[in-house]
């Protein structure tokens, strides 16, 4: 029989007169609901939010004032900690590990007797205060942020607000040796023509001075409208905004917000959703024939092996971040009471996020391209705000929805983007990639060295990226 | 319409045809495991022969020890917990809070050091670590009756102590109501890296050397024959054991069983055992365990496995700090006990700790872990077993014809129905559904595993099974 025969032959019959009808709906149901959820929204809503403990006042306006801050430390504190350094019980790393199955002790050790002997806390104090901050209370919680303008702005040069978000385990602190550069570029023999910025870095809420959030559900969606509303108090209306690590996320989502608001986003890191079909093809077809799927060579070399490089590498990684997604308050408790626990936890991300080939050292490699000092600042910002376990939290309040059904995975990115593409970052996205979410890339850099910590470990690339971006940006 | 039918019997011939295919390579092997000879000390190996006494130990404890664990329990630093989170974060610190005080003014770590003593415990050298074991015999034995060695094996985050309440109701079953008719002498050895058990100082030490350096010991105390039973790590090491000498092995026990080694069929089960339990040999219970399997399966294997994760990957990483403070040591090891009894106790403000277990009995066990230093390799044993990934090792391929009785309690984190279970283990002769209890089987239902294993052993006994394999 043929098939047209078949039909011909097609009976109409009651069992016909439901099922055809039924099937058509049940098709045409799909399709509509197919093409409705592709639509994107065009912004994120705003919404609102309350951080503060108990109920929300209902009276009262909320005090908007911003206030100075000065970071303090005393001798009870430096010598609570000295007490805990000398008192650490190390564990012995097995025969040939280096960094293998994590920070090594012994060379733990030699951080650790740095740390009791040679590290000044008082001095770095006065380093953290060289520049002005600030507190502020936003929904509820306290917000710290340091506010650097320029010392000297030639004659009828506008000054750009630059808002720069840290991200785990980092800290504002990571942007003291960019900031320099961004404020004074040319005292910096830095090309800047004609960009000039005064730097605004806030700490996430949870994150070292900023008070940590009370209630549930504090994602990066509250800290992208909490930042927003920073800027506005502090009189912006349009701004740039920077951010690695949480703070791409959080700058993204700020963009994604208020587009009107940001002036331009520059990442470093850049999260995308690999979903679908035509993500799929495009990974296996892009280790053969990279052109055909828009990938470069400087893509291919950094995308592949793919299962090596993305799937065994990142499975290697991401076990901090599987447990501080689902018990954060289990995983930093022991953290927030050993000093010791504290820092070899941070540091070992400073190793392998720097270079993943550090993991073959004893010593993790961390000292080429760091100084103890500055390390050490860093992990003491956690140690005496207390603020490893809230820090962790914000893992498991933005992982706990699936990411791909959440709003932002479906909200394009409009305003201008400047993507810096770190060869030693832990996952690299090239740009064909990147070009599903953000709509409007200005600038896509591949810097010739440099990890995850980008503006910690080279501040001056950064900061020429995101000048030459600005003023890619200005010219539009 | 010839062609159709001849289509369709073309198509179902095509299906059989593939089934029997996959049957037969999919066989798996009866092969033996070998025995994983290794070295674990310090340095070289050297020349001369190993020292094979067993000397007795004893646990001790000092007062500068005490002194040391109570400053750092008066200095600890705890994090408020978010509003109405009870236990979904992690451990809660107000309870934990209250913990810490009991632990601090009313535990006696002394007192508790004289209860871990009442075992004889011993030490001897096996591939150049010590190997800690407490040995009980029976108090008195029936006319005629010989004790039959049993093993049993613990698991991270538990320690030998777990089985303190079950060994009596082994070696002296009369005593506690149960039948005589089997009476144990009871082994029970700290697995390399935990407690009192040398940590091996070599990388690679995983569940087959320790398979194998306990059935060393069973061997040097003289049991050419013996049961074994074992849940957590305590299940895989047993089922190596199995694997590699089940000549010497009666029977095996576990209240764990888990399939590594998933495929196709597992797959079709997921999704279709729901609607036709028979064909792939569900019970009714064992759909009300696994359905839906979203909830119960998958999303809980991801909520509840970070600590895996980090552990497979950065042991001395997470290790470090726990090392370090007692109290971060406690939240990270009550958690378990918590959950791990039952997952409802995560919308319990206190984790719903006490309901099934006394604080001395947990602050013991976490002692052990902070006395012996061992936590961070402890740890090492997730990434030396998981570093490959799941189902890659050849001993995940390999099936158990030893006699096998399996307990599952219904508060397992992933329940393994016996169609699974017996595609491993060829041998299943008993498989029970326990009424209650969790992942720490034998310190929470005691007298329920105890009845299982005392059941277990006497189907085994008395038909002989084990030489019929």
């Amino acid at each position: 029989e043929s098939i047209l025969s078949r039909i011909r032959s097609f009976e109409y019959s009651q069992k016909n007169a439901v099922l055809v009808p039924v099937a058509t709906l049940g098709v045409g149901g799909m399709l509509v609901f197919w093409l409705r959820s592709r639509h994107k929204i065009k912004t994120i809503e705003m919404g609102d939010g309350w951080w503060g403990s108990g109920e929300r006042p209902l009276k009262g306006k909320e005090d908007e004032s911003i206030r100075p801050f000065k970071i303090e430390t005393s001798d009870k504190e430096i010598e609570d900690l000295h007490r805990r350094l000398e008192q650490a019980r190390y564990t012995p790393p097995l025969e040939g590990a280096a960094f293998h199955y994590g920070f090594n002790s012994n060379y733990l050790q030699k951080v650790v007797a740095y740390w009791r002997n040679q590290f000044d806390w008082r001095k770095q104090v006065e380093v953290l205060n060289k520049y002005p901050h600030f507190r502020t209370t936003i929904e509820g919680i306290d917000i710290h942020f340091i506010h650097v303008k320029p010392s000297y702005v030639p004659h009828g040069r506008a000054v750009q607000p630059l808002l720069m978000v840290h991200g785990w385990p980092g800290s504002f602190y990571e942007f003291y040796k960019i900031i320099p550069l961004l404020t004074e570029p040319a005292g910096h023999s830095l090309n800047e023509g004609d960009v000039v910025f005064e730097v605004i870095c806030p700490s996430i809420p949870g994150y070292g001075f900023s008070e940590a959030p009370h209630q549930k559900g504090f994602d990066t969606i509250a800290t992208a409208r909490i930042f927003h509303k920073l800027m506005n108090r502090l009189g912006f209306k349009q701004y740039y905004v920077q951010g690695g690590d949480w703070g791409s996320r959080i700058t993204t989502n700020m963009a994604q917000m208020l587009p009107q608001s940001v002036k331009g986003l520059h990442v470093n890191l850049v999260f995308v959703n690999k979903q679908g079909l035509r993500s799929m093809i495009s990974v296996m077809l892009g280790a053969y024939v990279p052109w055909l799927v828009g990938l470069t060579r400087e893509d291919v070399q950094r995308t592949y092996p793919f299962m090596q490089k993305n799937i065994y590498d990142l499975l290697r990684e991401s076990g901090y971040l599987h447990i501080q997604a689902t018990k954060p308050d289990t995983a930093g408790c022991g953290l927030n009471d050993s000093p010791v626990g504290l820092a070899a936890y941070i540091l070992e991300k400073f190793s392998t996020w720097t270079d993943k080939s550090f993991l073959h050292k004893d010593d993790g490699g961390l000292e080429s391209k760091y100084s103890l000092d500055e390390l050490l600042t860093n992990v003491m910002i956690y140690w005496v705000t207390s603020s490893i376990v809230s820090s962790m939290r914000f893992y498991k309040e933005n992982f706990s929805k699936d990411p791909n059904l959440t709003l932002h995975a479906r909200v394009g990115v409009y305003v201008p983007t400047g993507i810096a593409a770190f060869p030693q970052e832990i996952v690299h996205t090239p740009r064909v990639w990147a070009k599903q979410n953000f709509k409007n890339i200005i600038t896509y850099t591949y810097m010739p060295r440099g990890g995850h910590f980008a503006a910690f470990e080279e501040p001056k690339l950064l900061a020429q990226d995101i000048i030459h971006f600005v003023r890619k940006v200005e010219q539009l | 319409c010839s062609s159709l039918a001849g289509i369709m019997l073309l198509e179902v011939f095509l299906v059989l045809g593939a089934v029997i295919i996959y049957f037969l390579f999919s066989k798996k092997k009866e092969e033996t495991l070998p025995f994983k000879e290794g070295w674990w000390g310090k340095g070289e190996k050297p020349d001369t022969e190993e020292d094979t006494t067993i000397r007795p130990f004893k646990v001790e404890t000092t007062e500068e020890e005490l002194s040391d664990l109570f400053r750092r329990l008066d200095q600890a630093r705890f994090t408020e917990p978010l509003e109405n989170s009870c236990f979904h974060y992690g451990t809660n610190s107000v309870y934990l809070r209250k913990v810490v005080s009991y632990w601090k003014n009313q535990f006696n770590w002394k007192k508790q050091v004289e209860v871990l003593n009442k075992y004889p415990q011993f030490k001897t050298k096996i591939q150049g670590i010590d190997i800690h074991f407490v040995h009980v015999k029976p108090p008195h034995l029936p006319e005629g009756q010989s004790a039959k060695p049993l093993l049993m094996v613990h698991g991270w985050p538990g320690s030998f102590y777990e089985f303190y309440k079950i060994i009596p109701l082994l070696t002296d079953p009369a005593s506690h109501g149960l039948s005589d008719e089997h009476v144990f002498e009871v082994i029970c050895p700290s697995i390399p890296g935990y407690g009192f058990s040398e940590a091996p100082h070599k990388k690679d030490f995983n569940s087959v050397s320790a398979a194998s350096v306990f059935y060393e010991l069973m061997l040097r105390l003289g049991f050419n024959e013996f049961y074994a039973q074992g849940g957590d790590w305590g299940w895989l090491i047993c089922t190596n054991l199995a694997q590699i000498a089940p000549s010497h092995m009666k029977g095996l026990h576990l209240n764990l069983a888990s399939v590594t080694n998933m495929g196709f069929i597992h797959l079709l089960s997921i999704l279709l055992g729901r609607y036709l339990p028979g064909l792939f040999g569900f019970q009714d219970e064992d759909v009300r365990r696994m359905f839906p399997f979203l909830k119960k399966g998958l999303y809980r294997i991801l909520l509840e496995s970070g600590y895996a994760h980090i552990q497979a990957t950065k042991p001395d990483t997470v290790g470090c700090g726990l090392n370090d403070s007692p109290v971060g040591l406690a939240a990270y090891i009550l958690e378990k006990f918590s959950t791990w009894t039952d997952l409802e106790f995560h919308n319990l403000e206190d984790g719903g700790l006490e309901r099934k277990f006394n604080l001395d009995d947990l602050l013991t066990n976490i002692m052990i872990y902070w006395v012996s230093g061992c936590i961070v390799s402890s740890m090492r044993f997730y990434k030396e077993n998981l570093q490959k990934g799941i189902g890659k090792q050849k001993h995940e391929r390999l099936t158990v014809q030893v006699p096998t009785g399996i307990a599952s309690f219904p508060n397992e984190l992933v329940h393994t129905p016996q169609a699974w279970a017996q595609k491993k283990y060829t041998n299943i002769v008993s498989f029970h559904f326990m009424p209650r209890g969790g992942h720490f089987a034998a310190l929470e239902e005691p007298e329920l595993l105890a009845e299982d294993i005392l059941q277990f052993v006497g189907k085994v006994e008395k038909e002989q099974l084990w030489r019929k394999k």
